[in-house]
C-alpha cells in the first residue's frame, strides 16, 4: 500500500507526495502533458528536441546540470507520444536545489540560436544512432504510418525525418514552450525522505510564483476505424527477416485495457508465454518473439514482433502466429494460465513500486490518467479479468481487418 | 509578508552524509556454501542471486560458459524446459541468467510467499541440468541469429575488437566469437563445464530484500545436502596480453556513424590507486557533466553521448572511452578525446569542477546502496574481489580528500596516450 497526498497550487500545478523513510534520497518527477502527438505533421520531433533544450539553461540559471551534480543529484528525461517526463534524485539534504532548478525551467528557458543549433546536432546524432545506424531501426517509421492514417501517433517521438529537426528554428521552439510548458499543464510528484508539509512549503515557495499560462488546445482528430487489412513489404540490408503486426485497440483508461494487458501477457509473458513456447521452442520458426500493448492515452496498439529462423518462409511463420491468435478467439484460457499471468502481474507491480523513482513516476502518470489511487488499485482491475473477457477482446480487437503487417525482408538472399 | 525569491542564487548546498553502508549477514551451510543476507526494503519481495566462479575465464573455447548458463533452464532431471519456464512464470518470479568474464550465475526476483517453491526450482536448475540436444540446437540457432544482427552494429564491432586487442585473441577475456563457434558446442562440453564449476564449493548465495524469517532454514533444506566435491585444480592462471598493434579500423559499408573505442588495460579495485582513478575517470567521462560530454556533445554536437568507464576484472582491469559519432567527424572526435586526456595530465583540475565531482560521486554512492537490488549489486561488486565495504569507505574518503595534483599524477601514470588502443568501426 503506497500512501500519498495530493494538493493543487493556485497556478494549477498538481503535486503528489509519498513519504518513504527507508531512503536518504528524494525522487522528484515532473510530467508535462505534452508529447509528440501535440506536434504539427510538418514539424515533428519538436517535443523531443525540446526535452533536450530543457537542459540548456533557464531564465536565472545558466546551466541545469552542474548545480544539480554539486548537490549530489542525478537526472534524466524521456519523451513519448503523450508526455514529456523529467526526473531527478537527490540526497534529502539538498532537496531544495531540485525545486529551484525545476521551477526555474518551468518559468522560462534561456533559448539561444547557439544552444538550439548544438542540441539539433545532438538529436540528429541520436536519430542516426538509434534509428538509422541500427538494424531494424526504421521499423516504427514504417509500422506507425501504416497503422495510423490521421492521428499523430503515426510518427514516432524522434520525428518523421531528420530534416524536421534540422530545420527547426528558435521561433518554433519558443512557441512550443509557451503553448505547452506551464504549471497548469504539469504534474509534480515526490517520493522519498520528504514530509507532505515540506513538499507543500517548497512547492509553494518555488513553483507558486510561476504564472498560469494559456495552453494550446489539444485538437487531435481521432483515428478512423480501420476496415481493411494493411500490408507493407520492404527489403532491407539486414541478416534476418522479421515480421511485425499491429492491431488497433482501446485507450489507456478504457475498461478493456486490463483485459488486453492480460491477453498480451498470455501471448508473450515469459518463456512459457504461448508465442515463445509454440513459435520458438516447439516449431523453431522464430528466433525471438514479443508482443506488447503500447498503453497510449489515445487508442493504442497491440504490437507483435518476431525474427525468423534461417530458411523459414515468412508466410508460413505468419500463419502459425495467426493460429495462436485464432485460438484465443475460440477457446477461453484455462484457469491456471489466468492465475499465472495474474501472479506475474502482481510481482511486476510490487517490483515496479519498490523504488522511489518508480513510485514518483507512477504517481504522476496515474494522476494524468485521472486517478492516482490506481497505483494501489490497478492490480484489482487486472485481477477482475475473466477468461470470457479475454476471448471477447480477442474477437473484438485481433481481427485481420484491424491489422497492419510489415514484412521486413532480408535482402541477403534468404527466404 | 511574502518572501522575495532570489532565483539567481542557488539554495545553499549542504554536505551530504552517506551514513553507514548496511552490512550483509553471512553464514555457511553445513557443506560450506556461503550465504549472505542483506535486509532492506518495504515490500514482501526478495532478490536471490546464486553466483559461481564459472565465467568466461574458465572456458576452453568461446561460448561454453554463456551457453552452459543459458541451458540451465532448458531441461533438468525432473523437468522439461517448458515445465521450468511455466513453473517460474506461474510463481510470478523473474529469473535472469548471467555469465560474465569472471562469474556466472542466476538471479531471481520473487514475492516472499513463493520463496520455498522458487528455492526448490533453483536447486533443480542449478544442480540437475541435463543439457538436452533439441533445446541446445534451438538455443544455438537463436544465438546465432542474434549474433548476426549484433554484428551489424558498429558499437559491437568496435567493442569486440577492443577486448580482443587489449586482452589478446587467445585469452577468454579477449577472444572473439565467430559464426562457426555456434555449431561447435555439444551437450557433453556443457555437462563437463557444469560438473567442474557449478559446485557447492564454487557457489555463494546473496539474498536481499525483506527477508522472510524461515529463509535460512529453507536454504539449508534445499542446498545443504549437496555433497562436497573435490575442487577441480585450476591450471596456471591465464595472463591476458594485449596485441602489439594498437590501432584498428573496421569498415562497415553504409554506416552513417562511427563507433570509437579508446582505452587500455589497467589496475583493478584491489589496487590502492583505484579509488583515485575512479575520480579521474568521472571527471573525464563518467557523468553527464564530464569533460568529454561537454566537449563532444554540448559544445560540438558530434555525438548523442560519450562515456568513459573504469572496470575491474579478476585478472585485470580496463578503462574504455566509448562513443558513436557522425562519420565525418571521426578523426576530430578522436583528437578531442586525446586532447582532454592530455589536458588532465598537464593542468590541475579547478576547485569548482572538483567540488561538483566530489558531491556528484558521493550522491552516486548513496544511490548505489539505495534499495535491496542496488545493495546486492554493490555487495557483489566488491565481494567478487575478496573485498568488503571498506572499499567503499576508502573510495568515499578519496572522493573527499583527493587534490588536483594527485589527479594530474594519476592521469600521467595510468592514462598514457601512447599506450591507448584505438578502435574505430564505421
Amino acid at each position: 500500500m503506497i500512501k500519498f497526498e495530493v494538493f493543487t497550487l493556485d497556478n494549477g500545478l498538481k503535486v503528489l507526495v509519498n513519504q518513504d523513510l527507508s531512503t536518504p534520497l528524494v525522487a522528484m518527477n515532473i510530467l508535462y502533458n505534452v508529447g509528440s502527438k501535440d506536434e504539427d505533421p510538418d514539424r515533428t520531433g519538436l517535443a523531443h528536441l525540446f526535452e533536450h533544450l530543457m537542459f540548456s539553461g533557464s531564465v536565472n540559471i545558466p546551466e541545469f546540470d552542474p548545480p544539480l551534480q554539486l548537490a549530489g543529484g542525478e537526472n534524466n528525461a524521456f519523451t513519448n507520444n503523450d508526455i514529456t517526463n523529467y526526473y531527478l534524485t537527490l540526497p534529502y539534504e539538498n532537496l531544495e536545489t531540485g525545486f529551484w532548478l525545476e521551477s526555474d525551467r518551468m518559468l522560462g528557458l534561456n533559448l539561444t540560436e547557439g544552444n538550439i543549433e548544438i542540441q539539433k546536432s545532438v538529436v540528429v546524432e541520436e536519430f542516426k544512432q538509434r534509428y538509422i545506424n541500427q538494424p531494424y531501426g526504421d521499423v516504427m517509421h514504417l509500422l506507425r504510418p501504416l497503422t495510423y492514417k490521421i492521428h499523430p501517433y503515426k510518427w514516432p517521438p524522434i520525428g518523421v525525418d531528420i530534416s524536421h529537426i534540422a530545420t527547426a528554428s528558435l521561433e518554433h521552439v519558443s512557441d512550443f514552450f509557451f503553448s505547452h510548458y506551464a504549471p497548469n499543464n504539469a504534474i509534480l510528484s515526490l517520493s522519498g525522505k520528504i514530509t507532505p508539509d515540506e513538499a507543500y512549503r517548497l512547492s509553494n515557495k518555488w513553483f507558486g510564483p510561476v504564472e498560469k499560462r494559456e495552453l494550446r488546445k489539444k485538437n487531435i482528430t481521432p483515428e478512423p476505424e480501420q476496415t481493411e487489412e494493411r500490408k507493407l513489404s520492404v527489403l532491407r540490408n539486414v541478416p534476418v527477416t522479421a515480421l511485425y503486426k499491429a492491431w488497433h485497440v482501446c485507450k489507456r483508461t478504457d475498461e478493456d485495457f486490463y483485459t488486453l494487458d492480460l491477453l498480451t501477457d498470455i501471448l508473450a509473458g515469459g518463456e512459457s508465454g504461448r508465442l515463445y513456447s509454440k513459435l520458438v521452442r516447439e516449431k523453431g520458426l522464430f528466433s525471438e518473439v514479443n508482443a506488447w500493448l503500447t498503453s497510449d492515452i489515445d487508442p493504442g496498439l497491440v504490437i507483435f514482433q518476431g525474427r525468423l529462423m534461417n530458411n523459414v518462409d515468412i508466410e508460413v511463420a505468419e500463419q502459425s502466429l495467426n493460429e495462436i491468435i485464432d485460438e484465443l478467439k475460440h477457446k477461453e484460457p484455462e484457469t491456471k494460465e489466468m492465475e499465472k499471468v495474474k501472479n506475474r502481474y502482481e510481482s511486476a507491480t510490487v517490483i515496479s513500486n519498490s523504488g522511489i523513482l518508480n513510485k514518483a513516476m507512477n504517481l504522476a502518470y496515474y494522476e494524468l490518467l485521472g486517478n492516482p489511487e490506481l497505483i494501489n488499485s490497478e492490480i484489482e482491475n487486472f485481477c477482475r479479468v475473466s477468461p470470457e473477457m479475454v476471448k471477447e477482446s480477442a474477437i473484438k480487437y485481433l481481427n485481420p481487418s484491424n491489422c497492419s503487417t510489415v514484412y521486413y525482408i532480408s535482402e541477403r538472399g534468404e527466404k | 509578508m511574502k518572501e522575495v525569491l532570489n532565483r539567481k542564487e542557488a539554495p545553499p548546498v549542504r554536505e551530504i552524509d552517506p551514513g553507514n553502508i548496511p552490512e550483509a549477514q553471512s553464514f555457511k551451510l553445513e557443506n560450506g556454501i556461503r550465504v549472505y543476507l542483506i535486509e532492506s526494503g518495504n515490500e514482501e519481495l526478495i532478490r536471490m542471486e546464486f553466483t559461481f566462479k564459472a565465467g568466461q575465464i574458465k572456458e576452453e573455447s568461446p561460448l561454453v560458459s554463456t551457453t552452459t548458463n543459458m541451458m540451465l533452464t532448458e531441461g533438468t532431471e525432473n523437468y522439461t524446459a517448458d515445465q521450468i519456464s511455466s513453473e517460474f512464470d506461474f510463481l510470478g518470479a523473474f529469473p535472469n541468467h548471467s555469465a560474465d568474464k569472471d562469474t556466472a550465475g542466476f538471479v531471481v526476483y520473487c514475492l516472499n510467499r513463493h520463496v520455498e517453491n522458487i528455492l526448490r526450482l533453483c536447486r533443480e536448475v542449478l544442480f540437475s541440468p541435463v543439457f538436452p540436444e533439441k533445446e541446445l540446437d534451438i538455443l544455438m540457432k537463436k544465438r546465432l541469429r542474434l549474433f548476426q544482427v549484433n554484428r551489424e552494429k558498429v558499437q559491437n564491432l568496435a567493442s569486440d575488437k577492443f577486448f580482443e586487442s587489449i586482452f589478446g585473441e587467445s585469452h577468454p577475456y579477449g577472444w572473439q566469437v565467430s559464426e562457426n563457434h555456434f555449431t561447435g558446442i555439444s551437450s557433453a562440453m556443457l555437462s563437463d563445464f557444469h560438473g567442474k564449476y557449478y559446485t557447492p564449493e564454487n557457489m555463494a548465495v546473496i539474498v536481499s530484500g525483506k527477508i522472510p524469517e524461515e529463509l535460512t532454514k529453507l536454504i539449508e533444506l534445499h542446498f545443504g545436502d549437496l555433497s562436497h566435491r573435490v575442487p577441480v585444480a585450476d591450471g596456471p592462471e591465464k595472463k591476458p596480453a594485449g596485441s602489439n598493434d594498437r590501432r584498428f579500423r573496421i569498415k562497415k559499408p553504409g554506416a552513417v556513424q562511427s563507433a570509437i573505442r579508446l582505452g587500455k588495460p589497467t589496475i583493478n579495485k584491489r589496487h590502492p590507486d583505484y579509488p583515485g582513478l575512479k575520480v579521474l575517470n568521472t571527471i573525464l567521462g563518467g557523468y553527464f557533466g564530464s569533460r568529454l560530454m561537454k566537449n563532444l556533445r554540448e559544445e560540438k554536437g558530434y555525438t548523442y553521448g560519450v562515456h568513459s568507464s573504469l572496470s575491474s576484472l579478476n585478472l585485470s582491469g580496463f578503462m574504455m572511452i566509448a562513443t558513436e559519432v557522425n562519420k565525418n567527424v571521426t578523426e576530430k572526435a578522436v583528437d578531442e578525446i586525446l586532447k582532454e586526456i592530455t589536458r588532465l595530465q598537464n593542468e590541475p583540475v579547478g576547485r569548482s569542477e572538483l567540488s561538483v565531482v566530489r558531491n556528484y560521486m558521493t550522491g552516486e554512492i548513496i544511490r548505489m546502496f539505495d534499495g535491496p537490488f542496488a545493495l546486492a549489486e554493490s555487495f557483489k561488486a566488491v565481494w567478487d574481489f575478496g573485498l568488503d565495504n571498506n572499499y567503499y569507505y576508502r573510495l568515499l574518503e578519496k572522493i573527499k580528500t583527493i587534490e588536483p595534483d594527485e589527479i594530474t599524477e594519476l592521469a600521467r601514470t595510468y592514462y598514457k596516450t601512447d599506450e591507448l588502443y584505438e578502435i574505430i568501426a564505421g
